[in-house]
């Protein structure tokens, strides 16, 4: 129930990110994506091999509905998925592998939250933007493009968050 | 136990994730063309110093027939200016050498090695390791005593890498005998040491055994290269002569070159630049 719950919310959430491509592109320096909220959020006993393919068809999903250069959202997505294992451990410590438990705002905090969901933000940004500029945009603009992206991104994987967090989905607390 | 699965599903997840920004960096760089450009261009560098780093060990290990071949090349350059230094002094003694006659006047010249080539494909290249920060240019010519080699397409700090030619979408000016008619020779497509000229007017005859130069009219090569030795003709629409060339250069065996870049290139530009804008302008 709880895993069924998940899954219906993460294809709601990429429905949401295949609007986001393509009907709100408020700025050429403004890039909104909730993809690397929603690849931090998966339950942590999927290991790093699942989350690859997960993240690759995700990316794979948004680069094919919307309009947009194919393979950029599977570029930047599948390091996020790779890191994952190491920003949860760097940010939240050993003991949540030790306990098996899922991260989520009530349990971690605020705090911890924003650290992990900002550094999967910006591995993912960092790697979108590079990609996209191609070597031809100049650093100011790449730098403008990031710190935009990087504060819309974080407001809307909050929300993300909390639509993914294992208490929601689960209905209650340990 | 617990230890070596562990070890086996990072080795395997790196795995999938190297071979999945491949998937992703194959796609991307059939869905834009400045990405198409910007991924070659890393391919390129990433090529570069890998086959860089495989060439200092393999020549590390034929330092000695590469030493004999330079001594072999030495004494023949030596012989070579001795019989020039005598031409010059009988010249002057006659009174017919002016200031200006120089060897490849007009262009400036880089030597280089090759650091990687390709032999077996349609459309070959070759990386050299001479970059930008050693004034090569894109569009330079690449030659060796024995004929030309390729164009310089893309440029690096310290590597270059060109269109082989061996590659069937090079083609360079040439002129068939001292004074005969200039076409493009242009790679066959099947020896490594064939070549056709094409567009040779029927009227202009020659010889099977004629030789043939490269005829300066490019910025590319300077004139009067030997390329190779003319062979059998066909006539093609009943208008043009095309010429079998069996060219000088051998490919296989193919190491050291030199990069010829036209020193006045800018100048020819902005002229045809200058009359280009005066002919859109009327």
């Amino acid at each position: 129930m709880k895993q069924t719950r998940f899954l219906v919310n993460f294809l709601l959430l990429l429905i949401v990110q295949i609007c986001i491509a393509n009907f709100f592109r408020l700025s050429q320096y403004v890039m909104l994506s909730i993809l690397p909220a929603m690849i931090l959020l998966i339950p942590i006993r999927h290991g790093t091999i699942p989350t690859l393919f997960i993240a690759f068809a995700t990316g794979l999903a948004v680069d094919l509905l919307s309009d947009g250069l194919l393979g950029l959202n599977v570029l930047a997505l599948v390091p996020v998925a790779f890191c994952r294992v190491g920003i949860i451990r760097l940010v939240f410590g050993d003991e949540i592998f030790a306990r098996k438990e899922d991260i989520s705002v009530p349990r971690q905090g605020l705090w911890k939250m924003s650290v992990a969901i900002i550094m999967a933000q910006a591995l993912f940004l960092i790697i979108y933007i590079w990609a996209d500029g191609a070597g031809t945009r100049p650093l100011w603009f790449s730098g403008i493009r990031f710190a935009a992206s990087l504060a819309g991104g974080y407001i809307l994987s909050l929300f993300v968050a909390s639509i993914l967090a294992p208490e929601r989905t689960s209905g209650t607390r340990r | 136990m617990v230890d070596e699965r562990k070890i086996w599903a990072k080795v395997i997840g790196t795995a999938i994730f190297v071979l999945m920004e491949f998937a992703a960096l194959s796609m991307l760089k059939h869905s834009g063309s400045l990405q198409e450009i910007w991924i070659s261009k890393a391919s390129h560098r990433v090529m570069a110093k890998v086959w860089g780093g495989f060439d200092n060990i393999g020549r590390y290990f034929s330092l000695k027939t590469e030493n004999q071949n330079l001594a072999e090349e030495n004494a023949m350059l030596t012989e070579a200016l001795r019989h020039s230094q005598d031409l010059i002094q009988k010249a002057s003694e006659n009174g017919l050498l002016t200031d200006s006659t120089t060897v490849f006047s007009g262009f400036e010249l880089i030597p280089a090695s090759i650091v990687k080539i390709s032999r077996n494909k349609q459309h070959n290249y070759f990386i050299l390791n001479k970059g930008y920060e050693d004034g090569v240019r894109p569009q330079s010519g690449v030659i060796t005593p024995s004929g030309i080699v390729g164009i310089v397409d893309a440029v690096d700090r310290h590597y270059s890498y060109g269109l082989s030619f061996m590659n069937s979408g090079i083609s360079i000016s040439a002129r068939l005998g001292n004074e005969g008619a200039v076409g493009p020779l242009t790679w066959d497509g099947i020896s490594m040491d064939g070549a056709v000229l094409k567009e040779i007017p029927l009227q202009y005859k020659y010889s099977p055994g004629d030789t043939v130069w490269t005829s300066g009219s490019s910025m590319l090569f300077p004139p009067d290269i030997p390329l190779g030795i003319a062979g059998s003709s066909k006539v093609v629409n009943g208008a043009v002569n095309e010429i079998q060339v069996d060219l000088f250069q051998k490919f296989p065996a193919l190491r050291y070159v030199t990069i010829v870049s036209s020193t006045g290139r800018e100048e020819i530009t902005y002229l045809e630049n200058l009359e280009s804008g005066e002919e859109e302008q009327k």
